[in-house]
């Protein structure tokens, strides 16, 4: 008999059941040929650790309510009753061995979106109580700042006029501005919490004479990594209802992958509407600005050998691949790029927001072995990423296997190649910014 | 009723059944959700169709099929023997009028896709990590389409094994739709939106560029 908890999983199994879940959950030829696509099974090559054996865990539980086999022979297609003890199996499995990152969907001949089934599952967890509390937490701290800004808004804006003073000595112009929330302006950043996501970008906005604002909330998207549509739409929802009230013309998004990935991709499907602005990567404006001539840029400012890190949510996902590679040719005389990269670059073991879930750490490190290997192999000293989450896997790598490397946000690496109209005689002087050590949360 | 109207008419049946099924399965597809993008595309969904559907599945635009280049071509190699025998299957009645000119290459190839079969079943068995993903239906289904495979090759050789080819046939059609054969189906779903998800967030232009022979350049087109 099913309790409760199952009850739930499975009405959200069946609530979620379009054509693409449905799609995946049944093509599948278990030829096993995804299983090298993973960065997890190229760690550690244990069953565990092929795509296709994790798919299995949730197709299992579909097949017996909707296969002929499923329901009238279970063991002829392995079909299976879910209970709660597998229900907890699927999700550590869902929260601590997939990242979503789509490396496996790229590489299978039948097109098998996996990550769509272990967001499934992590759906199926979330509304059933099983979720990582951390990720819950952080989601409904998000929610609750939302719904109250008023309690957060005086403190955030004295923290910005301290920046705004960091932004004139850095630029060196004392009429540097960073506004909050005005209307009218054309561009509506959104950020992540802490100074390295407002400063670097602060000062490009202010090199290339964009007309820009900041807005009171981050862009880091909890309810994404929950499978938890309702969270995340209301997360997002803060940020859609502060461009529609100021009017702008674009949102731009910070450095993050998932942040980036959900505002542009998943919101205007959550909110069945196509929003009066447009919404984009920062590193997509900051390409815009390279081509346009809008930045003075000088590439030996960085001359030290840099290898860029694709995040997942950018590449494969969003589609930004080429404009960090226009940038990086800009700002950089020893660029080189990882073996391999691109579209086909793997994971670094941080996304799907294992970074915030410390209980998983022994295995994040571990799958991040491929990543590190990769960036070994380059001998980079930098190690650009455009994403925080990767920025704070890769920082951890960096630790654990010995890389010796610095890790920096994309717009760090412009500030530093950019030559200021007051300054033509040397580069701003951007000191490279700790990156948090914590998961940037609400 | 002599044997060849028996088995022939059995054929015929589990063909009505098979796609009787199959249709409803579409349909049970198409019935399904699938809410308009209303996110602003980077490229088109047709770009990215068309290149799930072509370019996409040659064995060098994946690193997957890269690395398993033998294991991928034979498995081409065996859905081009499984086309082949649906083909010879719906032409098996006049097969007597089929020349031989026509009748000998087919069966080169079903006799190829028999081998191809047989491969992948054993492989399915030899290999560790694949024999623990694979289901009794998975193992079913290859040795069941390698048997009509063969049944085939036999009757497009020698008449004689028509009526044996119709009850193999008959078997392997009421035995698709139910067990793992059906994903035939669902392979046009499953690249369907792969190739919408590359096409519109304009992934597929880096895809191309790097399925191209010599690394060709393709222009993003908006």
């Amino acid at each position: 008999m099913e309790n409760e908890t199952v009850t739930t999983a499975l009405k959200v199994l069946e609530k979620q059941l379009n054509r693409p879940l449905a799609a995946a959950l049944e093509v599948c030829a278990r030829c096993g040929i995804c299983a090298e696509a993973c960065h997890y099974y190229v760690a550690d090559p244990t069953l565990e650790h092929v795509p296709a054996y994790r798919a299995e865990q949730l197709r299992r539980v579909y097949r017996r309510e909707h296969d002929f086999f499923g329901k009238h022979f279970p063991n002829w297609v392995n079909a299976q009753d879910l209970d709660e003890p597998t229900l907890e199996k699927m999700t550590e499995m869902a929260f601590s061995e997939c990242t979503m990152c789509r490396r496996c969907t790229f590489n299978c001949p039948m097109g098998v979106d996996t990550p769509l089934m272990m967001r499934a599952i992590r759906a199926m967890a979330t509304a059933s109580g099983k979720a990582p509390e951390i990720l819950v937490m952080l989601a409904d701290a998000a929610i609750e700042k939302g719904e109250n800004p008023e309690i957060f808004k005086g403190l955030f804006l004295e923290q910005i006029a301290e920046m705004e003073k960091e932004l004139q000595a850095m630029v060196g112009d004392p009429n540097a501005r960073i506004t909050v929330d005005r209307k009218g302006a054309r561009v509506l950043y959104v950020a992540l919490a802490g100074a390295h996501t407002i400063l670097p970008p602060a000062a490009i906005f202010w090199a290339a004479k964009e007309d820009w604002t900041l807005s009171i909330y981050e862009a880091a998207n909890y309810g994404v990594f929950l499978g938890d549509t309702a969270r995340a739409k209301k997360i997002a929802g803060r940020i859609i209802d502060e461009a529609k009230a100021l009017g702008v013309e674009e949102v731009v998004v910070a450095e993050c992958g998932h942040a980036c990935a959900s505002l542009i991709w998943d919101a205007p499907n959550w909110f069945q509407e196509k929003f009066p602005f447009r919404i984009r990567s920062i590193i997509e404006l900051m390409a815009d600005y390279v081509k346009a001539g809008r930045l003075k840029l000088d590439p030996t400012a960085n001359p030290e050998a840099i290898t860029y890190h694709d995040s997942c949510n950018l590449a494969r996902t969003s589609g930004i691949y080429e404009e960090p590679r226009l940038i990086l040719r800009e700002i950089t005389t020893n660029f080189r790029e990882m073996t391999p990269h691109g579209l086909e670059n793997y994971c670094c073991g941080g996304g799907g927001g294992l970074v915030a879930l410390p209980e998983y750490d022994e295995k994040r490190l571990a799958a991040g072995k491929p990543k590190a290997e990769q960036i070994r192999k380059t001998q980079a000293e930098i190690v650009v990423a455009a994403c925080e989450n990767c920025r704070l896997q890769i920082s951890d790598l960096n630790t654990h296997y010995q890389l010796n490397v610095k890790v920096t946000a994309l717009a760090d690496l412009v500030v530093k190649a950019m030559r200021l109209p007051k300054r033509e005689d040397q580069a701003a002087a951007v000191p490279m910014q700790p990156i948090a050590t914590v998961a940037v949360g609400e | 009723m002599n044997v060849y109207w028996l088995t022939g008419g059995l054929a015929l049946a589990a063909l009505v059944f098979s796609v009787s099924r199959f249709a409803s399965r579409w349909n049970a597809m198409q019935k399904l959700p699938f809410p308009k993008d209303l996110s602003q595309p980077k490229d088109t969904p047709q770009r990215g169709i068309l290149y799930a559907f072509t370019l996409g599945m040659a064995p060098w635009a994946k690193e997957s099929t890269r690395r398993h280049m033998a294991a991928y071509l034979r498995g081409i190699a065996f859905h081009v023997g499984i086309f082949a025998g649906l083909g010879a299957l719906l032409a098996s009645p006049w097969f007597d009028l089929m020349p031989e000119i026509v009748r000998v290459p087919l069966a080169a190839v079903t006799a190829f896709g028999v081998g191809m079969g047989i491969a992948g079943g054993i492989l399915r068995l030899a290999e560790h990590h694949l024999k623990a993903i694979s289901t009794p239906d998975d193992h079913a289904a290859v040795w069941l389409v390698t048997l009509f495979l063969a049944a085939m090759t036999a009757a497009l050789l020698s008449s004689a094994f028509v009526p044996a080819m119709w009850v193999v046939a008959a078997t392997m059609l009421v035995y698709a739709p139910l067990g793992k054969i059906k994903h035939c189906i669902y392979f046009y779903f499953g690249r369907l939106f792969f190739g919408i998800h590359i096409g519109r967030r304009g992934v597929v232009r880096g895809l191309i560029k790097h399925a191209l022979p010599f690394g060709g350049e393709v222009t993003h087109g908006k």
